[in-house]
């Protein structure tokens, strides 16, 4: 049993090796780790602006391109004021 | 659960967004797709990793190893979700005869090479 099947049906965070930041429904998983993510937001950090989030909607995510996905922590979520929160990009994993 | 390859071989037919590990997107009509996820698009607009260029492309095949992420239609999940929760446990990402230890290419190498006709043209191209 993959250890991923305890995310399905939960929110989760996913950094991609190109350094984006994915929130989204685990719907699905395969041998291959490529993922599905429903009603997903990008978070995109900026140093001088504020955290954007985009809706990006049904995503599948090829398991190349994962660098971490984990399950989202409601509660610290809900007492994180994300506007206030500023941060450069993440770097592109390089290989 | 859904499996990432049934959601897509689902979405055959709807307008995709498929970006590349290159940057570059193909937005297009899924026309179709495999198991190792090389897909056919029809009606493309690619536009450049910057974004600042785009060409227009009748059909194009993407190798499914250079894929980072496909955006699909939102309800395609919706018409999966009951099916698919009686056949995860057995179902593979594998095409049938090619599982992990399968003889399947044993098989069809061995017929390959019992096919006369086949060696005859071979040998007679050897010699």
């Amino acid at each position: 049993m993959s250890l991923l099947s305890s995310y399905v049906d939960k929110t989760v965070s996913v950094v991609t090796n190109d350094g984006r930041i994915l929130i989204g429904i685990l719907k699905g998983f395969d041998q291959s780790c490529n993922v599905i993510l429903e009603s997903t937001v990008e978070r995109i950090f900026g140093t001088d602006v504020a955290m954007q989030e985009v809706a990006v909607g049904l995503y599948v995510l090829r398991g190349d391109d994962i660098a971490i996905l984990g399950e989202l922590d409601a509660e610290k979520e809900s007492e994180t004021d994300f506007q206030q929160i500023q941060a450069a990009p993440l770097r592109p994993v390089v290989h | 659960m859904v499996l990432p390859l049934s959601l897509l071989k689902a979405a055959q037919g709807q307008p995709v967004l498929v970006e590349l590990k290159s940057g570059d997107t193909y937005n297009g009509h899924l026309v179709n797709i495999d198991s190792w996820m090389n897909l056919n698009l029809r009606e493309v607009v690619w536009t450049s990793r910057e974004g600042d260029r785009f060409w227009k492309i009748a059909e194009i095949y993407v190798r499914g190893n250079t894929v980072k992420y496909l955006r699909v239609p939102e309800e395609i999940v919706d018409t999966l979700t009951d099916q698919q929760s009686q056949t995860t446990d057995k179902s593979s990402s594998f095409p049938k005869n090619r599982r992990p230890g399968s003889r399947g290419n044993k098989v069809f190498r061995r017929k390959l090479l019992n096919n006369s006709a086949l060696r005859k043209t071979t040998l007679g191209f050897i010699t």
